[in-house]
Parts: structure tokens; sequence; C-alpha cells
């Protein structure tokens, strides 16, 4: 195919012309994220962003922070997911306002997503917002919401090189949750490690070892969110 | 795994600016991909086949380089490549947000694009 183009660059000799471009295709999402971020300031809104694999333990954790912080906050969740309201059903108990976001076959939410869903809360009612991403911990690094702070739960059922394998996901984490802790014995996997591994990475993530069958470890996760 | 709904955006925005400028053909474009992404440039491709099928842009090529992360201290002003640390243990090195040249921190500078740089049309 290549040499085919070639040829044509020659038969049309001086009708061929370099549109320089330079356009960034990710920048889109990266403005609207901005704007998403200004709202939320102009609104006193804290958002964070909770990001991590399949069965990591993100509504889990929301839920635990939904029950320790409702008593200080007027709480939102956004729980983006491919189709199910399980989740959604289950956060809804603890009587905070939760907005669905139907990815569809998306692997990560975005920040036009996340304007939409913002246009159906009264912003002025709330005061923290807990944003469940779609279970993946690859895509949404890519995605900046507009939060505040991002959360990424790994769990030591995923195995002890998650962080080794991808390290550039916890570059851009405030903090970084290590979950299932009452099953690192049963997986021999070194919960220190994969916290040095992270500190190694990104010196100024704060980690946080949880067990979030049993609220243990929530209310650090709280601290170390400032909240 | 989002290489399909980058690649859409990629192929709009070409065929905006070919059907703007009235090109006849589409011969090239350059794109440049910045290695702090996760889209894999083989399947960047295949969605850029896939989705200039049928349009006055299919044929064109899609080149793809790679470009570099380069990050800021913020304490020295170094600006550069990440720095690595080794896992004695295993055999790997990891990036880190430590500055290779002092104890300060990074900031990354690039590396989170992915940029359409030239199209190269014929008028
Ligand atoms: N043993 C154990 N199970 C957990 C823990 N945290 C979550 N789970 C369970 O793991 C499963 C997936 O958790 P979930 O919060 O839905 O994960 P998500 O997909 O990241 O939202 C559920 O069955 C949880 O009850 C934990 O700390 N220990
Ligand atoms: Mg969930
Ligand atoms: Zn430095």
């Amino acid at each position: 195919m290549s040499k085919v183009s070639e040829n044509i660059v020659k038969a049309e000799e001086g009708e061929v012309f370099d549109i320089e471009l330079e356009k960034d295709v990710l920048e889109a999402n990266r403005k609207l994220a901005e704007k998403n971020r200004e709202l939320l300031k102009d609104k006193a809104i804290t958002a964070i962003d909770v990001m991590g694999s399949i069965g990591a333990g993100k509504t889990s954790l929301i839920a635990n922070l939904v029950q320790l912080l409702r008593k200080n906050y007027r709480i939102a969740v956004f729980k983006g997911d491919l189709t199910t309201t399980i989740d959604a059903e289950i956060i809804k108990r603890y009587g905070v306002e939760v907005v669905a976001i139907n990815t569809g076959k998306e692997c990560h939410l975005d920040s036009n997503l996340v304007m939409k869903a913002l246009q159906k809360l009264n912003l002025d009612a709330i005061d923290l917002l807990l944003i469940e991403n779609v279970g993946n911990l690859i895509c949404p690094a890519e995605f900046p919401l507009g939060s505040d702070r991002r959360v990424v739960v790994v769990s030591v059922t995923e195995g002890p090189y998650m962080v080794i394998k991808h390290p550039f996901i916890f570059m851009d984490a405030d903090v970084v949750v290590i979950n299932k802790a009452d099953l690192a014995k049963a997986m021999q996997v070194d919960m220190h490690k994969l916290k040095n591994d992270v500190k190694k990475v990104n010196p100024e993530a704060k980690v946080v070892f949880t067990n979030c069958r049993s609220g243990e470890g929530v209310s650090a996760v709280s601290k170390a969110l400032d909240l | 795994m989002h290489e399909g709904a980058i690649t859409r955006q990629i192929v709009d925005s070409v065929l905006k600016e070919a059907s703007n400028r009235k090109a006849k053909k589409v011969i090239e474009v350059d794109l440049l991909i910045g290695s702090l992404t996760f889209l894999n440039p083989e399947q960047v491709k295949f969605w850029y086949e896939i989705l200039t099928k049928d349009t006055f842009i299919e044929g064109s090529k899609l080149s793809i380089r790679g470009s570099e992360a380069v990050v800021r201290c913020t304490k020295c002003n170094y600006e550069g490549s990440f720095k690595y640390v080794d896992d004695p243990a295993l055999h790997v090195s990891m990036p880190t947000m430590q500055c290779p040249k002092c104890e300060g921190m990074v900031e990354i500078v690039s590396g989170k694009d992915c940029i359409i740089k030239s199209i190269r049309m014929s008028i």
C-alpha cells in the first residue's frame, strides 16, 4: 500500500501538501475535565475518583466511606458501570444520592459523562462526590474527570505484581488502597512489598491497607483523603 | 482498550481537515503517541483501516511514532526522562516520580498525548 502512495506523490507533485495540524485528540477530555474541576470548586464540592480492576473492592470501599462520612458530609455517588445497577442499589440503602453512569461499551468514564451526571444533581445540596470508575485498572488513568483526588484500589487477590506491571497507573494516584488484607496470607502476597513498590514509583502517594468486608482501615483511607 | 474511540476522533479530525481543504485524497497521516498513554499502535492502525473504509480517505497511510515521556523536577528544574529504580529480586526496573538528579519530585510535562502532527494530502 505504501508503494502505491509513493507513486502518487511523484505523479501529482506540486499538488501534494503537508498540513501541520498538531492536534492532541486526548486534549478535549482534559479541557472538559478542567471545566468540571472549576464547577466543583465553585460549588465547594470535593470530588474523588475511585479506580481499580473489577472486584478490587471499589463499591465496598465507597459503601464504607459513605457510612463513615454521611454524618459530616452531604454525599453523592456516581457509579460508572457497563449496564447493571446492583452496586447502585447497595449504596442507595445508606440514603445518599446515586447517579448510575452507563458507559455502554466504553472501558472508562470520561469528563463528558461526568459533566452530564453533574447536571442531574442539585450541586448546592452536596459537598462530597465519590465517583466509582468503571472496573478497569488501565483505561481510566488516561481520562481525568476533574476530581480533586484519585484513589486506586488494588486487592491482594490480583497477585503480587500489580504495581510492577502497571507502574504508570500509580503515578497519578493520591491514595492507593491495598484491599482484602484478610486474604493476604492465603494469597501469599506480601502487602508491605506491594506498598514499597507503590512508594518507589510514587513516593508521595499515601498507601493504606484495608479489609472492606470488616471496615478495617477505612477511617485511615478517609484520613489519607483529608476528609 | 479504547483505541476504537480514540481512532474515531482521529479519523473525524482528518476527514474534517481534508474536506475543509477540498483534498482529493489523503496520502499519509503522521501520528505521535506518547509513551504514557495506553494506546497500542497496532490496534490504532487496525481501527484506522476499519473506520476509514468507504470514506474518501480510505487507503491513506497512518504512520505512528512513539514519543518518550518528559518530566520536570519541581525542585532543581531537571528536565528529561524518568528515573528508573531496580527491583533486585525480580530483575525489573520501574519508573519513579523521584528526580534523577536530586531528592525532589518530578511532574509530567509530556507523554500523555496522542497528536496528529500532520496530514499529507493532494488537492
Ligand atoms: N474477603 C474480602 N472480600 C472483599 C473485601 N472487599 C471487597 N470484598 C468482596 O469482593 C467482591 C467485589 O467487591 P466490590 O466492592 O463489588 O468490587 P468492585 O468491582 O471493585 O466494585 C465482593 O464480593 C466484596 O464483598 C475485603 O477486604 N476482603
Ligand atoms: Mg463496583
Ligand atoms: Zn531535581
